[in-house]
């Protein structure tokens, strides 16, 4: 064999490598900085980074259809399977007694999702086509299942820029909230005190809850039944108190391996060609304005509740009103401490937190629905 | 001290912390209850300390209670320690999130009624200032 011949072989890797896959790397290595210097939101970063990394480097074949990435790809998330399964996990974990005790707060669930409609107009206005406007919409929730499970039915091609979107932003939630919820509140109403008087929740309402919010939201938006379905299922293991076992395996094992795998994959789509597009930096930035345009919304809806009920709410609450449980609410909670250490509305930003969780899921299905029906799939 | 209340005919546990403070927090099945035995009246859940206490704090006075519901995860303080306003007193975890309880108050500490590990009702008496 000639030697040259043996040379190209050994070489072929990095002569198949572009400067486009050397953004791309490090691009990926960003986001593994991020996760592991900063700690942001490193159990979703970390993944994605090394996916991202792997999906670059050329003649691997991890991407291909019959390699690893590929393959759980369409396992986990054509198949939807991966942000159903966090959604066990992430049910497990929700405690909705603070929204249950304080039902109005999920006035300020659905405010929170002003943003996502919002930037679906403008997307539209952009001249995106229907179905990638909605995908793109969606990141204003900051929920990352949500967006994945969105995406991947209405604009697969969209969905690494989308989920790296609704990811990075949501670790990126305390540097992005604080400024506006500065800017939109008045330090007299950031030092409102809420009385919190939560009325006694029985254990009949809490199991009763996520089978009955099951039933209506199925009934009601059919398309949204996958994604409430499996969050309340999660719920249910948590509250019903007889099968700790499985609701610590959703709050442990079934999410950490879902968050693993779809990490990894979503990390994986990547791709030099397909990411390094000026669509790519168009929907990051589209999605950061859905994002700022929920807490904005939120923002407001709250002052209006603080308005009409006297003074008695504080309107921070409303930027918890966005999905991103539980980060949104606990940033609320902070903010006020902030201002005076003495006042403590975490509970009342985890009501809220909790009802944008549940408004991000139904404005999902909403759209699925909406959207499927004008365009003719699903 | 827990209690065995009958009334009409059905039993209630009653677990009560201090008999002898007022007014007195009576815990059943879990939930908190304000009773002023003195007057004779009974407060429902959290409706007296909103109208005793409407806008302010959660410390008013010499008790300290807990603002919000959790598991007192530290205490800093000692009986006989003195501490400054803004000092934080012990750290409660509510919802996955570390809350610091800082006094509002200089003040010495006369008695600590939590300990770490414990889970505490919301407006559960926490810790006592010597005045």
């Amino acid at each position: 064999m000639d030697l040259t011949v043996i040379l190209l072989e050994l070489t072929k890797g990095l002569a198949a490598f572009t400067w486009q896959n050397a953004v791309m790397i490090t691009a990926a290595c960003v986001l593994i900085y991020l996760a592991v210097a900063k700690e942001y939101e490193p159990v979703l970063l970390l993944p994605i980074g090394f996916g991202c990394l792997l999906a670059n480097i050329p003649l691997a074949g991890m991407t291909a259809s019959e390699g690893m990435m590929g393959f759980l790809y369409e396992a986990g998330i054509k198949s939807e399977l991966f942000p159903l399964l966090i959604f066990i996990g992430v049910g497990a974990m929700i405690d909705f007694s603070p929204l249950l005790s304080q039902p109005k707060m999920v006035l300020l669930g659905a405010a929170g999702q002003f943003g996502i409609f919002g930037t679906l107009m403008l997307a539209i206005w952009l001249g995106f086509p229907l179905n990638e406007a909605a995908s793109i919409g969606v990141i204003g929730a900051i929920d990352g299942p949500t967006s994945i499970f969105v995406a991947t039915k209405l604009a697969p091609e969209l969905l690494a820029p989308i989920a790296v979107a609704a990811y990075s932003y949501m670790s990126l939630i305390p540097i992005i909230q604080p400024p506006l919820m500065r800017l939109l509140t008045s330090k007299q109403e950031r030092l409102i005190r809420m009385e919190y008087t939560p009325r006694p929740i029985s254990h009949t309402t809490l199991v009763a809850f996520p089978i009955v919010l099951t039933l209506a939201v199925g009934l009601l938006v059919p398309e949204a039944t996958p994604l409430i379905s499996m969050l309340m299922l999660g719920n249910l293991l948590k509250v019903s108190g007889v099968v700790d076992r499985l609701s610590k395996a959703a709050q442990n094992e079934i999410i950490n391996i879902a968050t693993l795998f779809l990490g990894l994959t979503i990390g994986a789509t990547m791709g030099a060609s397909s990411f390094l597009q000026p669509k790519t930096l168009i929907i990051l930035l589209l999605g950061l304005f859905a994002f700022g345009l929920d807490t904005v919304a939120g923002l407001l809806f709250g002052k209006l509740m603080s308005f009409l009920s006297g003074g008695k709410i504080n309107p921070l609450i409303g930027a918890a009103g966005i999905s991103a449980f539980p980060m949104a609410g606990r940033l609320a909670a902070k903010m006020a401490a902030e201002e005076d250490y003495d006042n403590f509305i975490l509970m009342h930003a985890m009501g809220s937190n909790t009802a944008g969780q549940l408004g991000s899921v139904i404005a999902g299905g909403v759209l699925l629905s909406v959207v499927g029906k004008i365009l003719g799939i699903g | 001290m827990k209690y065995t209340l009958k009334v009409d005919g059905q039993t209630f546990e009653v677990e009560i912390d201090d008999i002898d403070r007022r007014p007195v927090i009576a815990r059943v099945d879990g939930q908190e209850f304000e009773v002023s035995p003195e007057t004779g009246a009974a407060a429902t859940p959290g409706a007296a300390p909103a109208a005793a206490l409407p806008t302010r704090s959660n410390q008013s006075g010499k008790v300290l209670t807990a603002p919000l519901p959790g598991v007192v995860l530290e205490v800093f303080v000692k009986p006989g320690e003195k501490v400054e306003a803004g000092q934080v007193l012990l750290v409660i975890e509510a919802m996955k999130m570390k809350n610091s309880i800082r006094s509002v108050r200089d003040g010495t500490v006369a008695a600590v009624h939590v300990t770490a590990g414990q889970t505490v009702a919301h407006k559960q008496a926490l810790l006592e200032f010597v005045e």
